[in-house]
């Protein structure tokens, strides 16, 4: 499950569980350029898959991986 | 003196003494005066009580073919004037639990109070608990007398037109009502004797009962996802513009389905999220996404990552959600689920 309050799932007995942005915008970030929002979404969805082909033995936190390019483009003007 | 109060007892078709399971469908039957285990119940109830009659029906029957058993049964309380209806006990049968449930429901409607017997976790309890007055039991029939024991004093109580003390005290299941009394010593004074007892390790009662959560053991990983189908859930009150089927914002006791078979993502303007829990302005003017990544396992889906994606998604509201009704909708889901053999499911919780 994606989630941006993880301690619930996890005091809960959720056993997957995916950290997500924000209760208003779980799986994405509208605060990023379309391209950066639409790229962290895929790294959230993505951690989510990799969480189901992994063995767990109880409620465990997926955190979804920081961009290898984070930074926006800068233009000189 | 009192007058004797008149029980009417529910039972089985197996406990009826009619037979097992190949007459589970057995229509409703009424007898006078006590079958099978209502013998043990005549003698816990002494002098107090008369079984005036038994109703006998088959599991299946009673459950299934609800309208005909309900007339059939308000027919036999009126025709015998009955005080207090007695079901069960079911123990750990669940159509059995179920039945006597409903029983004690209608009995209930028809202003005649009633008290059923079953293990706690019974269908019965699940469906109905908090509905109807329950005594907790085991799952063997040896403890039939003690059982009887039990429900005597609160069937005499009810027939009577007594009302019930706490759960604790009067030996029921606890059914989450809550009646204001006065305490003698103040909120104050009691949590602190509450707190000193928790530090020194010494017994105390908690005045607030928690429910607990259950424990899930994690289903094992799957290997590769290439060819798996792989089904959305939410719970971030996401639904068609308009909500067609006024899908509530906070307190859902149900969810929905709607169908995204062909479709690439959710666009603002046609889906809108209904969930009266937090500013829902990001999901309805950017991205309904944000609470539902279908543009995202679409991707995955023409990559190949994943085989497909379920043909509908399931919507619900988490604001305020009961913990009974969340058990069920996941219970239901899971269930189609597994029928639909989907692989694995993708849940934004919000």
């Amino acid at each position: 499950m994606m989630t941006a309050l993880p301690i619930i799932p996890m005091a809960v007995g959720a056993n997957r569980i995916i950290r997500g942005v924000r209760v208003e915008h779980v799986c994405g970030d509208p605060s990023l350029s379309e391209t950066m929002d639409r790229a962290l979404t895929r790294r959230i969805v993505e951690t989510a898959l990799g969480a189901l082909q992994t063995a767990v033995d109880g409620p465990t936190l997926f955190e979804p991986a920081e961009p290898s390019e984070a930074r926006e483009a800068v233009h000189a003007s | 003196m009192d007058s004797l109060v008149r029980v009417v007892h529910y039972l089985n078709q197996f406990f009826g003494g009619i037979g097992g399971e190949e007459h589970a469908n057995l229509p409703v039957e009424t007898r006078g005066g006590a079958v099978g285990p209502g013998r043990a119940l005549k003698q816990a109830l002494g002098d107090q009580a008369t079984i005036v009659a038994t109703i006998v029906a088959g599991d299946n029957y009673f459950v299934e073919e609800e309208q005909a058993s309900a007339q059939s049964a308000i027919q036999a309380l009126k025709q015998y004037d009955a005080d207090v209806v007695v079901a069960g006990p079911a123990f750990d049968a669940g159509r059995y639990g179920l039945a006597c449930a409903q029983m004690c429901k209608l009995a209930q409607e028809q202003g005649v109070p009633a008290v059923t017997a079953m293990t706690d976790d019974n269908t019965g309890i699940i469906t109905y608990g908090n509905d109807v007055v329950a005594i907790a039991t085991g799952t063997t029939p040896t403890e039939m007398r003690s059982i009887m024991d039990r429900l005597a004093p609160v069937a005499l109580k009810l027939g009577r037109g007594i009302e019930l003390g706490p759960a604790d005290e009067e030996g029921y299941l606890p059914r989450g009502v809550r009646k204001p009394i006065v305490r003698e010593r103040v909120g104050a004074a009691r949590a602190v004797d509450m707190i000193e007892a928790r530090l020194t390790g010494q017994p105390f009662t908690s005045e607030v009962y928690v429910k607990q959560y259950d424990d899930v053991d994690p289903p094992a990983p799957i290997s590769g996802l290439s060819g798996k189908t792989i089904a959305l859930v939410t719970s971030g009150g996401m639904v068609p513009h308009g909500n067609p089927d006024r899908l509530g914002s906070a307190r859902a006791e149900g969810f929905f389905r709607y169908d995204i078979s062909g479709l690439d993502e959710l666009t603002v303007g046609e889906w809108e999220s209904v969930h009266g829990g937090f500013n829902t302005q990001w999901l309805n003017t950017k991205d309904p996404g944000y609470a539902l990544p279908l543009r995202t396992v679409r991707q995955l889906e023409s990559e190949g990552a994943i085989g497909n994606v379920y043909d509908v998604y399931f919507a619900t509201t988490g604001n305020q959600t009961a913990v009974t009704s969340a058990q069920k909708m996941g219970r239901e889901i899971a269930e189609e689920l597994r029928e639909q053999k989907v692989d694995a499911v993708l849940l934004v919780a919000t």
